[in-house]
C-alpha cells in the first residue's frame, strides 16, 4: 500500500470525524445555552441544581461517560446508537463547559444597555433575546471556537464504540500494513489539518461578522 | 450493615485487589505526568521567550502541533509505531512520555498568556538592574506567571487525572481498565460504570477542594 | 396641561430616605431642569418617574393617569418616556440605524421599511444619518449621545428625560451637546433634564427644580435661584460660577 493509498482510506474516515464534531458542537451549543440562560433567569434552586449538574459534567472522564451511555444504558433497556452515544457524552461534557463559557460572557454585558432596554420597554425576555444573548454570544467567539477543537481531539474515542471514523480507520490500516509509525503520523498531521481548518474557517466567519472595536472592552 | 444488603458492592468487594491496585496505577500516573507537564511547561515556557527567533518558531510550532492534535493519536503513534524501529518500552513509560509532551504543550501556552499580562516595566528595570536574562527568568518571570497561571494548571492537572482514563487503550492497566474487567465479569455494565464515574468525580473533587487552598496561598496581594 | 405631575414622592432603603416628599409638575412643551448637589436624590427622582425604581409613596401622574397605582402597564409607561442616560446606553452590538430602529420594530411593531424611515429621518435631525452603519464603538462621545437621542426621540415620546447628559463629555463635546438640547428645547420638546451643569440649565430650560436632601428646595427661573444672594444653599452649589 502507498502513502497516497492510506492517505485516501483515512479521508474516508474524516468524513466520520466531522460528523462526529459536528454532531456534538451541536449538542454542546443547545446544552450550554439551555443551561446558561435556565442560570440567568431561574431561580436559586434550579441555579443550584445545574451547578451540580455541571460539575458532574465536567468531573467525569469523557471515556467513562461514553461508557456509561453505550454500554451501560442498555443494561437498563435503553439502546443507545454510537453517534447518539457520543453526543451524550462528548456533547453534554462540551455543553457544560459551553455553559461557563456563556456565564462569563453573560457577565460581561454591560449593564447600562440593560437599563436602557428596561428604560425603553422591553420586558426581561426581550432584554435577554435582543440585548443579552446576542452580546454575550459574540463574547462568546473565543471560547466556543476552543471548546470546538477540543471536541474535534476527543472524537478519536468513537472508535472505541465502532464508528469508522480517521482512528478506527488507522488501525485497520496498521493492523494490515504493521506500519504505525507511518499511519499515526499521517493521521497525526491529518487532525492538525483539519484542526487548522476548522480555525481558519471560524476565524473567516468571525472577520465577516466583527463588530468594529466590540472585542476591546 | 454488611455488604450483603449491597449486592453490588458486595460484587465489587470480590474485585478488591485489582480494583485498589488499578486505582493506585491510576493516581502513579496523574501525579508523574502533572509534575513532568509542569517541569516541561516551565522549560517551554522558557524557551518560547527565547531571544533567537529560530528558538521561539520552533517552540511555538510544538506548542501548536501537540495543542492541535489528539493525544491518543501520538499514544498509538509511540505504542504501535516504535516497536518498528526496534524500541519496545512499557505502556507506562510510552504514557509518560507522550502525557508529558502533551500537557507541557498546554502548560506553557498558559505560561505564555500569563506572561502577556505581566507588567513589562517590572522586566525591564530587572534588567536594567544588570541581571541576567535567565536570572530575570527564574527570578521574576516564572514565578510570576505560574502564579498567575494556577488556576489554569491546577484545571489542567484535573485534565491529567480525567485523561488518564484513555491509557487502557495502549494496555496501560489502570483504575478504568480494571473497572472493564469487573463490567464483563459481573455483566453489571450500567452500575460499575456509574460508579467508575463516581470515583473519578470523587477524586476530581479532592484536586479542586486543593486547589482553592493553593490558590488562596499563592495569590499575590493587589494582583488579578 | 401638565403631562406630569409629582405629588409627595418618598424613596426609602430601609432606614435612609433618598426622596423626601418630592412635589411638581411638568406641563407639556415646557422644559425643566433639576438641580443640586450630589446626593441630593435627583438621579433617583428621575428613575422613579420611570418606575426603574419603583417609589416608596407619593403619587405621580403621568398624561393624567395615576402610574403608582396597582396594576400599571409599566412598559406602555416607559416606551412613552425617552431616556438619555449619562453614558448613552447604546447597545453595542447593534449598528447605529439599528439602536433606532430596534424599539420601533420590537415595541410598535412597525414594518421594518417604516422603522428605518422614522429611524433616519430622527438621525437626520440630529445630523447623524450618515453614520447609519456605523457601530458604537467606533463614535465620539457627542456622536453617541446624538444617536441616543435620536433612538429616544424615535419613540415619538411625551417626554425626554435626561440624566447628566453632559458629564461623560469632554468640553467641546459639551458645548455641542448644549447646543444640540438647546434645539430641541426650542422646537418644545418637553424635557426634564438632571443635571449639575448650569450652563446647560440654562441654556435648555425655563425653570429649576432645586433639590437638597431630597427635597424641593426651591422652584424658579434660573435668573432667580442665581439672584438669590445670601442662600446659603444656593450659593454653596452655584459656588462662584454665576
Amino acid at each position: 500500500m502507498s502513502f497516497v493509498d492510506i492517505l485516501a482510506t483515512l479521508l474516508r474516515g474524516a468524513g466520520y470525524t466531522l460528523l462526529i464534531t459536528l454532531a456534538c458542537a451541536a449538542t454542546a451549543l443547545v446544552v450550554g445555552l439551555v443551561i446558561a440562560i435556565a442560570r440567568e433567569l431561574g431561580g436559586a434552586f434550579l441555579s443550584a441544581a445545574l451547578w451540580a449538574l455541571v460539575y458532574v459534567l465536567r468531573g467525569v472522564p469523557m471515556l467513562v461517560l461514553l461508557f456509561v451511555v453505550f454500554f451501560g444504558l442498555p443494561g437498563i433497556g435503553l439502546d443507545v446508537p454510537p453517534l447518539v452515544a457520543m453526543m451524550l457524552s462528548l456533547g453534554l461534557i462540551s455543553g457544560a463547559y459551553l455553559s461557563e463559557v456563556f456565564r462569563g460572557a453573560f457577565a460581561a454585558v454591560n449593564s447600562n444597555e440593560l437599563l436602557a432596554a428596561k428604560a425603553m420597554g422591553f420586558t426581561q425576555f426581550e432584554t435577554l433575546r435582543l440585548i443579552k444573548i446576542p452580546q454575550m454570544l459574540r463574547f462568546s467567539v473565543p471560547g466556543m471556537v476552543n471548546e470546538l477543537t477540543t471536541i474535534l481531539k476527543y472524537s478519536p474515542f468513537a472508535y472505541t464504540v465502532g464508528i469508522p471514523e480517521i482512528t478506527k480507520q488507522a488501525m485497520a490500516l496498521v493492523a494490515t500494513t504493521m506500519r504505525g509509525l507511518e499511519i499515526y503520523a499521517a493521521i497525526g498531521l491529518l487532525y492538525f489539518g483539519i484542526y487548522w481548518l476548522l480555525l481558519s474557517a471560524v476565524r473567516l466567519v468571525e472577520k465577516r461578522y466583527a463588530i468594529l472595536g466590540f472585542a476591546e472592552e | 450493615m454488611s455488604l450483603e444488603a449491597f449486592p453490588f458492592f458486595a460484587d465489587l468487594g470480590a474485585y478488591a485487589p485489582e480494583i485498589l491496585k488499578g486505582l493506585r496505577n491510576t493516581i502513579l500516573l496523574s501525579v508523574t505526568i502533572t509534575l513532568t507537564g509542569l517541569l516541561g511547561g516551565i522549560a517551554v515556557f522558557g524557551l518560547a521567550l527565547s531571544p533567537s527567533r529560530i528558538i521561539r518558531f520552533i517552540t511555538q510550532s510544538y506548542i501548536s502541533l501537540f495543542i492541535g492534535t489528539p493525544l491518543i493519536v501520538f499514544l498509538f503513534l509511540l505504542y504501535y509505531g516504535l516497536p518498528q524501529l526496534g524500541l519496545t518500552l512499557s505502556p507506562f513509560v510510552i504514557a509518560v512520555f507522550g502525557f508529558t509532551l502533551n500537557v507541557s504543550a498546554y502548560n506553557a501556552r498558559y505560561l505564555t498568556i500569563a506572561y502577556k499580562g505581566l507588567d513589562q516595566a517590572e522586566l525591564e528595570s530587572a534588567r536594567a538592574q544588570g541581571f541576567s536574562r535567565f536570572q530575570v527568568f527564574r527570578l521574576i518571570t516564572a514565578p510570576q506567571s505560574l502564579r498567575m497561571s494556577v488556576p489554569a494548571l491546577t484545571n489542567q492537572a484535573i485534565q491529567n487525572l480525567k485523561d488518564s482514563s484513555i491509557v487502557f487503550l495502549i494496555q496501560y492497566i489502570e483504575f478504568f481498565a480494571q473497572m472493564q474487567e469487573v463490567a464483563s465479569r459481573t455483566f453489571l455494565f450500567f452500575k460499575t460504570y456509574l460508579f467508575t464515574a463516581f470515583v473519578y468525580l470523587l477524586l476530581v473533587s479532592i484536586i479542586v477542594l486543593a486547589a482553592r487552598q493553593l490558590e488562596r496561598k499563592v495569590a499575590i496581594p493587589g494582583m488579578g | 396641561m401638565a403631562i406630569l405631575e409629582v405629588r409627595n414622592l418618598v424613596k426609602s432603603y430601609g432606614e435612609k430616605t433618598i426622596l423626601d416628599g418630592v412635589s411638581f409638575e411638568l406641563e407639556e412643551g415646557e422644559a425643566k431642569v433639576i438641580m443640586g448637589p450630589s446626593g441630593c436624590g435627583k438621579s433617583t427622582l428621575l428613575r422613579c418617574l420611570n418606575l426603574l425604581i419603583e417609589p416608596s409613596s407619593g403619587e405621580i401622574r403621568f398624561d393624567g393617569e395615576d402610574v403608582t397605582r396597582e396594576g400599571v402597564d409599566v412598559r406602555a409607561l416607559r416606551s412613552r418616556i425617552g431616556f438619555v442616560f449619562q453614558n448613552f446606553a447604546l447597545y453595542r452590538h447593534l449598528s447605529v440605524l439599528d439602536n433606532v430602529t430596534l424599539a420601533l420594530r420590537r415595541l410598535k411593531k412597525l414594518p421594518r421599511r417604516e422603522a428605518e424611515e422614522r429611524a433616519l429621518h430622527e438621525l437626520d435631525r440630529m445630523e447623524m444619518a450618515e453614520k447609519r452603519d456605523a457601530y458604537p464603538a467606533a463614535l465620539s462621545g457627542g456622536q453617541m449621545q446624538r444617536v441616543a437621542i435620536a433612538r429616544a426621540l424615535a419613540m415619538d415620546p411625551k417626554v425626554l428625560f435626561f440624566d447628566e447628559p453632559t458629564s461623560a463629555l469632554d468640553p467641546i463635546m459639551v458645548r455641542e451637546v448644549v447646543t444640540l438640547i438647546n434645539q430641541l428645547y426650542l422646537e418644545n420638546v418637553t424635557i426634564l433634564c438632571v443635571t449639575h451643569d448650569l450652563c446647560l440649565a440654562r441654556y435648555i430650560s425655563d425653570r429649576v427644580v432645586f433639590l437638597d436632601h431630597g427635597r424641593v428646595y426651591a422652584e424658579d427661573l434660573v435668573e432667580n435661584l442665581l439672584g438669590r444672594e445670601g442662600d446659603p444653599v444656593i450659593d454653596e452649589f452655584f459656588g462662584g460660577e454665576g
